[in-house]
C-alpha cells in the first residue's frame, strides 16, 4: 500500500511539476524598446534596388491602396508586395497584437496614441525632414502626432502618414431628391429634417445607413449632429484624450436627442441594426435611400456607378449661415517600429504624396484630397461628378477651421465596444440619448486610464 | 473544444460499462504488469504526458496565473488578487455573456434532444430502410463541415432578405419577417437555431442506434399491457436510452457553454451584446482589449463552469445497473 | 397493421423533412453562389444567367491549391504524433497498468472537457515566445497536446480491453515489452487507431480558434482558419463568399462521401465511448 501511495505522489507531483513550471514571475515586462529613428537621416531612404517585399495590412473593400501598391511596383520593379486584408473593426482589434508580434511594413491604423504608448510605431520625424514633408501645411499631419509617452494627440512626433486625406459629410440620390422636390441641398438642420419627413412620406427611405455586427454606422450621422449643434473643438480635444475631457456635454445630448428622433421617425431602414457597410452601399446605389452619411473615399465609386445621380453636401448647421465642421482625416497608414522594409515603406508614402500618377489615382480612386505640399499639382476632376463637389467641401472645411477626427477613434476599443452596442442599442429602443453619452464616457474614461 | 463530440468522452472517466465487465475476467496474476519492472510503463505515458503537461497544463496554470494580474500583453503587469473575478462577475456585459451560453443551452441541447427522441422514436420503425441509411449520411453532413461555414451559411439564410424570410412571406406571416441575427430579441435565438441545427442530426442518430438495441420483446409486452405509443415511449424509450441521452446532453450542453465559431462568424456578439458569449469575450479581451487578466479571469470561471455542468450531468445519466 | 404503415409514413415523411432542413443551407448556398459577382440576390432564387465562373474566380481568391496543401501538411503533422503518443499512454495505462495510473489517468480525463478557450491566452504568449508564431507548428504543437485527454482516452479503452493471455504466449516466445506493443497490440489496435485518426482529422482540418489566433496569414492556417480570412476578405461580395465557402467546404465533403461508412462509425463511437 505505501508503495502504490507513494508512486501515486511521483505521478501527481511529475504532473504538477510539470504544470507549474511556468516560471514564477509576473506576466509581462518586455516591452519593445523605443527605437530613435527620430534621428536625422543623412538622404533621404529609397527602395533600393536589391529585391524587396513590403508586407502590408490593409482594409478589405477599399480599392485604393491596392492600386497604389500595383502602381508602385510598375515604377520600381523591385518591390513586391505581400498583402493582407480585413475589415476596418478587425483591424483596429488587432492593431496592437499584429504590430507587436507579426510587424507589417505597412498597417491601416484606427488611431495611433495606444500605439505609441507601447512604442509599437516608428517614429516618423527621420523620414518627415529627411523627405521635407514638415513644409506640407500642418493641418494635414496634426492627427498623426503624438506628444512623448503618447499622452496627447495632435502636437510632437508624426508617428503615421496619410494615403489622402478623407472627409465626410452626407450623399444624396438626386432622382430622388427631385421626387420629394428638393432642389437644392438643405442649408439647415431643418430644412434637412424636412426633406426627411417629406421623403417618408413619399415611401423612400430617408436615411441609408449602416449599423450591424462590430462597426456601429450611425456613428456617422450622430458626429455630424453633434457639430451642427456644437463647435468642433471640445469634440477634438475628448478623441485626443485631452484631461478632463468628456463626450457628455449639453450640446452632444442635443445630438443624440436628434438622432433618436430620427430613429423614431422610422427615418432608417427597419434592419438597420443588421445591415453591414457592404450592403449599405449596394442598397443605396440600388436606389433605396436618399441620403447616406459617408465619406468622400465613396466619390469615385459613387461616379462609376451612378454617374450624375448623386449629390453631396455638408452638415448644415443647426443656424443659418453657421460655421459648418465634418469629420476630416487622413487615411492613416504607419510603420511597425520592428518593420524590417521601414525605409521603403516610407519611401512609398513619400511617393504617394508627390508621384503625379498616385496622385491621379490617389483623387480618381480614393476620391479624396491627396497630401503633399500645398502646391502640388491636382489632377484634373470633372465639373459634376460628386468628386469635384467633395473636393470643393473640403475647401469650405479648411476655411471654417471644422475639421474632426472620427469619433470612434478616441482608443483602441472605443468603436467596437461602445459606440456599436450603444448605438445598436439606441436603434432598438433599449438606450436612451442620456445613458448612451454616460456610458460611453465611462467605458471610455477606464480604457484610457488602463492602457 | 469547438467540436462537441470528444468532450462526451468524459461520460465514463472509468465507469463505463465495457472495460469495468472486461476487468473481472483478467487473470490475477497480472501478467504483463508483473514481467515488467513498473517503471516501463511511465516511458510509454512520457511523451504523451510531456506535450500534455507543455500544451494543455501549463497554459491552465498560466490562465489561474493571469486572472490575478492586471496586465495589457505587452507592458508590465500589477498584481491585482481576485478584482478580476469580483468585475467578472459584477460588471453587467461580463456577466451577462455567461447567462447568454446558459440560455443557448435550451437551443443547442434542449431542441436537439426533444425533438431527436421524438424524430427518432418516429422513425425506429424504418431504422433499416434504404431511406433511413440515406437519412444517416445526410444528416450527418453538419458534423463533418467547419463551424464557421455553418455560421456563413446560416446568416445567409437568416438575413433581410434571406431564405427564411422568404418562406414567411410565402406563407403569409410577412409580418414577422425581419433581420433576425440583427434584432435584439431575436438574435440570441437566431444563433440557437445554428447550433440546433449542427446539433440535431448528431442527436437524432445517436439516440437512434441506442434505440436499435432495446429488446424489442419489451414493447411487446408493453402492447399486450395495452400501453399506447406515449407510455411505451416513456416508460421503455427514455429509460433505455439514459445513456445515449446523457451523452447528448453532455456533448451539446458543453458546445453552447464553449460556443465560438459560430458567434463570431455570424454576429460578433451583436446587436449591443445580445449575443455575447463567454469564448468570444474572453478573445476579444485578450487580444483586442487587451486585458489579458481579465480574459483569464472569464477562462477560468468558464472552464469551472463547463466542468459544474458537465460532472452531475455524467453522474445523473449514467448506468447504474451494471 | 394499418397503425403500423401509417407510422412508417410519418416517419418517412419526417425523415424527408429534416433531411430538408439540414440540406437547405447548402442549396443556398449553392444558389447564391452562381448570381452575379458583387449583386445582393434576396432568398432562393435561380439566377437568370448563373455565373459557373464564380468557382473560378473564388478558387483564384481563396489560393484553394495553397490552402489544401497547408491543411493537409497540418494534419499530417498532427494526426500520426498523436496517434503514436496516444497509442503507447494508452496501452501502458490499459494493459502494462504501471503504478500511478490511476492518477495519470484521472489528469488525462480532466482535460477532456476543456474548452480551448480557456487556454488560449496562455498558448498565444507561449507559442509566441518559442518563436512559431504564425507558423503552422503554432497550430500542430498545442493540438497535439490538446487532443492527448481524448487520445489516451480512446486507446486506454481499447487495451483494457485487451486479454492478458495474448501478452502472456507473446513473453513466452521471449519478446519484450516493446516488441510485444509493436507485433502484438499495434496491429490488434487497427480499428480502434482509424477511428481516432478519422476524427482527429476532421477536428484539425476545422479547427477555428487556434487559427484565427496564432496564425494571421490564411494560407497558413487550417481550412476553418482560411474560411474566415476569406470572409473578412471578400464578405463584402456575397456570391463570391457562398462560392468560395463552398469550396473550403468540399475537400472534407468529398472525404466523408467516400468513408462515409467509417466516418458515421467514428463519430457515433466517439461521442458514445463516453
Amino acid at each position: 500500500m505505501s508503495r502504490r501511495t507513494r508512486w501515486n505522489r511521483a505521478a501527481f507531483a511529475v504532473v504538477m511539476g510539470g504544470a507549474l513550471a511556468t516560471g514564477c514571475g509576473a506576466p509581462g515586462g518586455d516591452a519593445p524598446q523605443p527605437e530613435a529613428t527620430g534621428a536625422s537621416l543623412s538622404a533621404a531612404p529609397t527602395c533600393g534596388t536589391e529585391p524587396v517585399t513590403l508586407n502590408a495590412y490593409i482594409e478589405t473593400g477599399f480599392p485604393l491602396p491596392k492600386e497604389l501598391s500595383t502602381e508602385f511596383s510598375k515604377q520600381y520593379p523591385n518591390v513586391k508586395w505581400n498583402i493582407r486584408e480585413d475589415q476596418f473593426a478587425v483591424i483596429t482589434q488587432n492593431a496592437p497584437r499584429v504590430l507587436a508580434d507579426d510587424p507589417p511594413d505597412l498597417m491601416r491604423l484606427p488611431q495611433v496614441s495606444e500605439l505609441v504608448k507601447n512604442n509599437l510605431l516608428k517614429n516618423l520625424d527621420g523620414y518627415a525632414k529627411a523627405f521635407g514633408w514638415d513644409s506640407w501645411p500642418a493641418s494635414q499631419l496634426e492627427q498623426m502626432r503624438m506628444a512623448p509617452g503618447g499622452k496627447t494627440r495632435g502636437e510632437g512626433s508624426l508617428y503615421a502618414m496619410g494615403l489622402n486625406f478623407s472627409m465626410t459629410g452626407v450623399f444624396y440620390n438626386k432622382k430622388l431628391a427631385e421626387k420629394i422636390g428638393m432642389s437644392s441641398p438643405p442649408a439647415t438642420l431643418a430644412e434637412l429634417d424636412d426633406a426627411m419627413a417629406k421623403a417618408k412620406s413619399a415611401g423612400i427611405t430617408p436615411i441609408a445607413q449602416f449599423n450591424g455586427g462590430a462597426t456601429g454606422g450611425l456613428a456617422f450621422p450622430l458626429q455630424d449632429l453633434m457639430a451642427a449643434y456644437g463647435p468642433p473643438g471640445p469634440i477634438n480635444d475628448w478623441i485626443y484624450q485631452k484631461p478632463g475631457a468628456t463626450i457628455d456635454t449639453p450640446a452632444n445630448l442635443q445630438a443624440t436627442r436628434h438622432l433618436e428622433k430620427w430613429i423614431k421617425a422610422g427615418y432608417f431602414w427597419k434592419d438597420v441594426n443588421a445591415v453591414d457597410y457592404a450592403t449599405m452601399m449596394s442598397r443605396f446605389i440600388k436606389g433605396d435611400g436618399l441620403f447616406m452619411f459617408n465619406g468622400d473615399w465613396e466619390s469615385g465609386n459613387l461616379d462609376k456607378q451612378m454617374p450624375g445621380e448623386v449629390g453631396f453636401f455638408l452638415m448644415p448647421p443647426a443656424q443659418q449661415g453657421g460655421k459648418q465642421a465634418a469629420m476630416s482625416a487622413p487615411l492613416t497608414f504607419g510603420i511597425s517600429s520592428r518593420a524590417k522594409n521601414a525605409d521603403c515603406a516610407a519611401f512609398f508614402l513619400n511617393w504617394v504624396a508627390t508621384d503625379p500618377k498616385a496622385r491621379e489615382i490617389g483623387v480618381k480612386v480614393g476620391g479624396s484630397h491627396p497630401m503633399g505640399p500645398a502646391d502640388a499639382p491636382m489632377p484634373e476632376v470633372a465639373e459634376d461628378t460628386v468628386t469635384a463637389s467633395t473636393l470643393a467641401a473640403g475647401a469650405k472645411i479648411a476655411e471654417d477651421n471644422g475639421a474632426m477626427d472620427f469619433i470612434a477613434n478616441a482608443t483602441g476599443a472605443i468603436y467596437a465596444k461602445s459606440w456599436t452596442p450603444q448605438l445598436q442599442k439606441l436603434v432598438a429602443g433599449q438606450q436612451t440619448p442620456e445613458e448612451l453619452l454616460k456610458s460611453v464616457q465611462s467605458d471610455y474614461v477606464s480604457q484610457v486610464k488602463g492602457s | 473544444m469547438t467540436r462537441p463530440t470528444p468532450d462526451s468522452a468524459v461520460a465514463s472517466s472509468a465507469t463505463g460499462p465495457g472495460p469495468a465487465a472486461v476487468t473481472g475476467k483478467r487473470s490475477p496474476a497480472r501478467a504483463a504488469g508483473l514481467r515488467t519492472p513498473r517503471w516501463v510503463g511511465w516511458l510509454f505515458v512520457a511523451p504523451a504526458l510531456a506535450v500534455y503537461a507543455v500544451f494543455v497544463l501549463r497554459p491552465i496554470a498560466l490562465t489561474v496565473q493571469y486572472s490575478m494580474y492586471r496586465w495589457d500583453g505587452i507592458g508590465p503587469s500589477t498584481w491585482a488578487g481576485l478584482d478580476n473575478y469580483v468585475e467578472v462577475f459584477t460588471d453587467p456585459d461580463l456577466f451577462a455573456s455567461i447567462l447568454n451560453a446558459v440560455k443557448l443551452i435550451v437551443f443547442f441541447s434542449a431542441i436537439p434532444v426533444v425533438l431527436g427522441l421524438a424524430i427518432a422514436s418516429t422513425i425506429r420503425r424504418i431504422a433499416t430502410s434504404r431511406l433511413a441509411l440515406v437519412a444517416r449520411t445526410v444528416l450527418f453532413l453538419p458534423q463533418v463541415i467547419p463551424l464557421v461555414a455553418a455560421g456563413i451559411a446560416w446568416s445567409w439564410l437568416l438575413s433581410s432578405t434571406g431564405l427564411v424570410n422568404q418562406l414567411l412571406t410565402y406563407v403569409g406571416l410577412g409580418g414577422v419577417a425581419r433581420a433576425w441575427l440583427g434584432d435584439f430579441s431575436t438574435a440570441l435565438p437566431a444563433v440557437g437555431v445554428i447550433g440546433a441545427w449542427v446539433l440535431l442530426g448528431l442527436c437524432t442518430i445517436l439516440l437512434l442506434s441506442g434505440m436499435s438495441k432495446i429488446d424489442p420483446a419489451l414493447y411487446e409486452a408493453a402492447r399486450m399491457d395495452g400501453a399506447g405509443p406515449l407510455r411505451e415511449f416513456v416508460s421503455i424509450t427514455v429509460p433505455s436510452l439514459r445513456q445515449e441521452i446523457g451523452v447528448c446532453v453532455t456533448v451539446t450542453v458543453i458546445a453552447a457553454l464553449a460556443s465560438f465559431d459560430i458567434v463570431y462568424v455570424s454576429t460578433q456578439g451583436g446587436p449591443g451584446n445580445a449575443t455575447m458569449v463567454p469564448g468570444l469575450e474572453i478573445y476579444y479581451l485578450a487580444f483586442s482589449e487587451r486585458q489579458v487578466g481579465m480574459a483569464s479571469a472569464l477562462a477560468v470561471v468558464l472552464m469551472a463552469l463547463v466542468i459544474l455542468v458537465a460532472l452531475p450531468i455524467q453522474w445523473l445519466t449514467k448506468d447504474r445497473t451494471s | 397493421m394499418i397503425v403500423g404503415r401509417r407510422e412508417a409514413w410519418t416517419g418517412r415523411l419526417l425523415l424527408v423533412l429534416l433531411m430538408a432542413v439540414t440540406i437547405m443551407p447548402f442549396v443556398s448556398l449553392f444558389v447564391t453562389a452562381l448570381h452575379p459577382s458583387g449583386s445582393y440576390p434576396s432568398g432562393l432564387e435561380w439566377p437568370r444567367d448563373p455565373q459557373w465562373g464564380n468557382f473560378v474566380k473564388a478558387f483564384q481568391a481563396a489560393q484553394m491549391v495553397e490552402l489544401v496543401k497547408s491543411s493537409t501538411l497540418i494534419v499530417l503533422g498532427v494526426v500520426p504524433i498523436s496517434l503514436l503518443l496516444g497509442t503507447l499512454a494508452g496501452f501502458a495505462i490499459g494493459h502494462l497498468r504501471m503504478a500511478g495510473r490511476n492518477v495519470v489517468f484521472l489528469v488525462f480525463v480532466l482535460g477532456l472537457t476543456l474548452p480551448f478557450e480557456g487556454v488560449i491566452t496562455p498558448l498565444y504568449y507561449q507559442v509566441r515566445d518559442m518563436g512559431l508564431l504564425n507558423t503552422r507548428w503554432a497550430i500542430i504543437l498545442p493540438l497535439i497536446g490538446l487532443y492527448m485527454p481524448f487520445a489516451v482516452f480512446w486507446m486506454r479503452a481499447h487495451f483494457v480491453n485487451m486479454p492478458d493471455e495474448l501478452s502472456e504466449s507473446a513473453r513466452m516466445d521471449g519478446a519484450n515489452v516493446w516488441q510485444l506493443f509493436w507485433r502484438i497490440h499495434v496491429p490488434l489496435a487497427m480499428p480502434a487507431l482509424s477511428s481516432l485518426a478519422i476524427l482527429l482529422f476532421l477536428w484539425t482540418w476545422n479547427q477555428f480558434l487556434l487559427a484565427i489566433v496564432l496564425v494571421d496569414d490564411p494560407l497558413k492556417r487550417t481550412m476553418s482558419g482560411a474560411l474566415g480570412a476569406f470572409q473578412g476578405q471578400w464578405g463584402t461580395d456575397m456570391p463570391l463568399l457562398c462560392a468560395g465557402s463552398l469550396l473550403i467546404l468540399a475537400p472534407t465533403l468529398v472525404i466523408f462521401l467516400i468513408f462515409q461508412r467509417r466516418f458515421v462509425t467514428a463519430l457515433l463511437q466517439g461521442s458514445l465511448k463516453g
